[in-house]
């Protein structure tokens, strides 16, 4: 039970108001000299069992009475968690909504985004509060709203492809309460705890924890979860296009595509959830600059996987749009999915070095195209030589001499920003300079060349291959090393805890350092050239996505800077895509262009992973916060609280009926008039009267 | 009254004046050592005829009724009812709860006692009766033998004004000690709030009847206790030294009547069965008006015998 103004709560002992006047009334009592003892006496006798019970019951109903009443006013809450004790109106109320595609799967037709605007809007508006403040996880600004209503239409409210950053919202949470200084706060989070929205691992959370824990003022934290439970769920079907390119054949050109199907899991035999046919056949639309064409496929219980697919091109088609979807199922934010090709641009990588002959190894393995329709080209540069580089042309830039300042600092800096890459490898000579915060030191020759003992083979860098193999780091041996200073995520480190590789933290592109180069005096990263190639080729991969003027996107990511305006093509056939402001394009999937500039916007890749964070998981999350959590039924009308004052009430007015019932006067005989002297004889002419 | 007698608290001489002309009479034949008003259970001189009955040596000739003879042949003998006097002991109870009286003033049960006891015992003392007074609380506490002549009266007066209500009663057992030792029948007049069970009661009522006595009750009520209507919580303390009570009335009335009316109705089956000239009197009534009531309502049962 909570309620809406708890500090009515504290004139509860008012409760106790008849009790003392009880007291107070037999402390008043007055003192009769009696002579009639025995019938008092028989009365007092008479008066034990449920008479002594009846005088307990009208107290009892009395103090029921007070306390329905108090109750009432406090605005009880029916809810099935406690976590609005602390109660009374918030001085600011921040919603962080997931508009997350997760979040648009439908259960009898309404949507979890749905139901959660919809009861947080009944909520809310219960529970009342100064200033209402709504983030949401695509454009993570925070907005004034004037009133929960404005969740129904806003559109920042409604689905986007994008997935939602969980940390970062709750970032912008902290930055809001330090700027504004707002008094007690509550923050709501509508979301369905997708671990690939919550990165329940970054290290951004322990640090959250303590700045908002630091608050002076009161911060509680409402989950309105949405976490799917499997068995109630429908079916879904996802598509994904994995890669889309096009490629010379015979005298045309063809559309090679590879795309996927994925089905939610469906273990046989749930309850309550009919058994998931091993297969399903179901069509496939495919659709290449608006010419439709549909093929069946057959869904085993692992999903579809389509590779390599042919489509013959126009002729003279050189770049283009396409989508492929499924019927529409449970979610359609996942029915889709879009691509553009084009002719394949070269992965072009700067080599920047005092000595080529050290470089020589990065350059040959950035040099090498992982496919022959696909061209790499690398070239050495020194610092001083960097007047005549195309910038806009790189997808890499290996740094191996001290670290930039001035104008070739700056340039590195738009590069990164337009999402290039940059790898820094220590110079023979370090210098103070640093670059996203963080600066070689010194050079340390240990005894015996080391390993790294530790690794991050989940992501970046140095992930397992797309076969599920790991990386042979741990034959990667280090003579010398660079020691590093400043904030980086170490991506591994040699024994002792000293980074060998780590990537600085940036809004966009990615900037690495590994602390050793691949001359042989100081590691064995050129002779084992596997991990050299791999990691190559991946930040290759990550900054080639930025060149050209055709770019598959992943939902979330601003476009480019064009000279003209961006406009939609193809997209979702939902109102909230179709009426998306332009400055919004980025989180609605789609096919937009701006001027020469095609892009393809899709969900994330980790949108495709189910797994949700454990209840216990996000209570460690927001361990040492005001947090509770909410389960959010989708689709059963019902508002997460209800008042119950009425309740109360009812029971107040039952307590006094019950007194007043209690103490009703029996019935009593009409009084015989007041006895006069009656003399009694042998031969009485009357028969006396009744004495009361 | 002889004029020297110092003014009583409870005397009214203009009471005293206009009860003198009804007389008290005893409803049963009574046993007295001189002549007087009212029956004897012997055959007397009086000029009221009794009954014939059959001559046997030894009667006294003048009393042979010689017109029977004359007409019969049979010799029988007419008698006469005899008058004599009636001893007259006046009961009052002086425990505790007899100093009961009206909140807002009045007499309390044992000045009304008073009032009853001292103006009959007057009227009788008047009338050639010896009057006595036995003062019941614990026990007898006062116990003045019946006489006639009228200094006694005095001193029955005194008794009656120094007499503090206080104690327990225990009426049952003093009536029970007096049907034994009032040897003669007498009229016994019992002043008293009479709380006590009404089966005890019925029983020392039943033995004073088999005495030959003649009982009168004079039940004092106070009018608060028939009511019982009290607001407020009440500590009610025991006139008689009991343990006191802590009671919500509000709560208790309702049973204390039903209490108050049983034992009302016990006490009225007793004395009709026992045959006791029993009046219930509420004290804010006149005294008057209740000796009134009693000594008419004795001179018609006396007429009409």
């Amino acid at each position: 039970m909570s309620f809406l103004q708890p500090w009515m709560l504290a004139a509860l002992p008012i409760a106790a108001l008849p009790v003392i006047i009880h007291l107070i009334n037999q402390r008043r009592y007055q003192t009769l000299d009696w002579g009639a003892m025995q019938f008092l006496l028989s009365a007092n006798q008479m008066s034990r069992g449920f008479r002594r019970l009846r005088q307990w019951l009208i107290m009892a109903m009395r103090v029921l009475a007070i306390a329905g009443l108090l109750f009432a006013v406090s605005r009880p809450l029916a809810s099935g968690w406690l976590g609005l004790t602390a109660g009374g109106q918030a001085d600011t109320t921040i919603v962080l909504l997931d508009r997350s595609p997760s979040m648009q799967q439908r259960t009898a037709g309404v949507s979890k985004l749905d139901a959660a605007r919809r009861q947080l809007v009944d909520t809310l508006q219960t529970l009342g509060s100064k200033r209402w403040v709504l983030i949401d996880s695509a454009t993570l600004k925070p907005q004034e709203i004037s009133s929960p209503a404005a969740l129904l239409d806003a559109p920042q409210t409604t689905g986007v492809s994008a997935s939602a950053d969980v940390p970062a919202m709750l970032g912008v949470v902290h930055d809001y309460i330090k700027a504004n200084n707002p008094g007690r706060t509550e923050v709501w989070i509508a979301s369905d705890l997708r671990e690939n929205d919550w990165q329940p691992e970054d290290g951004r959370w322990g640090s959250l924890r303590s700045a908002i824990l630091e608050f002076p003022q009161e911060v509680r934290f409402h989950l309105l979860t949405y976490a799917s439970d499997a068995s109630a769920a429908q079916p879904n079907l996802a598509v994904r296009v994995t890669d889309a390119r096009r490629e010379p054949s015979g005298g045309g050109s063809d559309l090679v595509l590879s795309l996927e199907v994925t089905r939610d899991s469906a273990p046989p035999g749930r309850p309550g959830r009919p058994d998931a046919p091993a297969k399903i056949a179901l069509p496939l639309r495919l659709e290449i600059d608006g010419a439709p064409s549909v093929m069946n496929i057959e869904l085993t219980n692992v999903g579809f996987e389509l590779k390599d697919h042919r489509v013959p091109l126009a002729a003279g088609a050189t770049r283009g749009w396409g989508r492929v979807s499924l019927p529409a199922d449970s979610n359609p934010a996942d029915d889709q999915a879009f691509f553009v090709y084009d002719e394949p641009v070269v992965r072009r990588t700067l080599v920047v070095t005092d000595a080529p002959d050290r470089a020589r190894a990065v350059r040959l393995a950035a040099s090498i195209s992982p496919s022959p329709a696909v061209s790499s080209a690398a070239e050495t540069a020194t610092p001083d030589a960097l007047g005549a580089v195309a910038w806009e042309t790189l997808a890499l830039v290996v740094w191996q001499a001290p670290l930039p300042t001035g104008d070739a600092a700056q340039r590195l800096r738009e590069l990164v920003d337009r999402g290039g890459q940059v790898i820094f490898l220590p110079p023979a000579a370090p210098t103070g300079a640093s670059f996203a915060g963080v600066r070689w030191q010194a050079w340390q020759e240990p005894a015996e060349p080391l390993t790294p003992d530790n690794w991050r083979s989940d992501q970046d860098l140095l992930v397992k291959t797309e076969s599920g193999a790991s990386l042979p780091v741990g034959r990667w041996k280090v003579s010398r090393y660079c020691t590093l200073s400043g904030e980086l995520n170490t991506l591994a480190t040699l024994p002792g805890g000293a980074p060998l590789v780590g990537r600085a933290v940036t809004d966009h592109g990615g900037v690495y350092f590994i602390a050793t180069t691949t001359e042989p005096r100081d590691s064995t990263l050129a002779s084992d050239g596997v991990v050299l190639y791999a990691a190559l080729r991946r930040v290759i991969d990550a900054g080639a996505q930025r060149l050209g003027d055709t770019r598959n996107e992943p939902a979330g990511q601003p476009f480019a800077a064009s000279p003209e305006p961006w406009r939609r093509t193809a997209g979702d056939d939902s109102p909230a895509a179709a009426e998306a402001l332009s400055t919004d394009y980025c989180f609605y999937q789609g096919v937009y262009e701006g001027g020469d500039k095609l892009a393809a916007v899709n969900r994330t890749l980790a949108e495709g992973r189910t797994d949700t964070v454990p209840a216990a998981r996000v209570d460690r999350l927001f361990e040492g916060l005001a947090f509770d959590r909410v389960a959010g039924v989708v689709g059963d009308g019902a508002g997460l609280l209800r008042e119950v004052w009425r309740l109360f009430l009812g029971a107040m007015i039952v307590a006094l009926v019950t007194e007043a019932a209690l103490c009703l006067p029996r019935i009593a005989a009409p009084v015989a008039e007041k006895p006069q002297t009656v003399p009694i004889g042998r031969r009485a002419e009357r028969p006396v009267e009744a004495a009361v | 009254m002889p004029t020297q007698q110092p003014p009583r608290s409870f005397l009214e001489p203009a009471v005293l004046a206009r009860l003198a002309g009804v007389p008290l009479f005893a409803r049963k034949p009574m046993q007295g050592g001189v002549s007087g008003k009212h029956r004897s259970p012997h055959r007397g001189s009086s000029v009221e005829f009794a009954e014939y009955r059959k001559y046997v040596p030894g009667d006294d000739l003048r009393r042979l009724h010689w017109r029977a003879l004359a007409r019969t042949g049979r010799r029988y003998v007419k008698e006469f009812e005899a008058d004599t006097n009636l001893r007259c002991c006046l009961v009052v109870d002086t425990s505790g709860s007899m100093r009961f009286g009206p909140a807002g003033g009045g007499l309390s049960k044992i000045e009304y006692a008073r009032r009853l006891a001292g103006t009959l015992g007057y009227l009788a003392i008047q009338q050639g009766d010896a009057v006595g007074l036995t003062c019941v609380a614990d026990g007898i506490v006062q116990d003045i033998p019946p006489r006639r002549n009228p200094a006694h009266l005095a001193h029955l007066f005194d008794t009656l004004e120094k007499v503090v209500p206080v104690g327990p009663t225990h009426l049952v057992d003093v009536l029970h000690q007096l049907a034994e030792t009032v040897r003669q029948r007498a009229l016994i007049i019992v002043i008293s709030d009479l709380f006590a069970d009404p089966a005890l009661l019925r029983e020392c009522f039943e033995h004073l009847r088999f005495r030959h006595h003649d009982l009168a009750a004079f039940h004092l009520l106070e009018q608060q206790e028939l009511d019982f209507q009290f607001r407020r919580p009440t500590r009610f303390v025991d006139m008689e030294g009991g343990t006191s009570i802590l009671a919500e009335p509000t709560e208790i009335a309702s049973r204390y009547q039903k209490a108050l009316a049983e034992y009302l109705e016990g006490l009225r089956t007793a004395v009709l069965e026992t045959g006791v000239d029993y009046h219930r009197v509420r004290i804010d009534e006149p005294y008057e008006q209740t000796l009134m009531k009693f000594l008419v309502r004795r001179t018609q049962q006396r007429s009409g015998r």
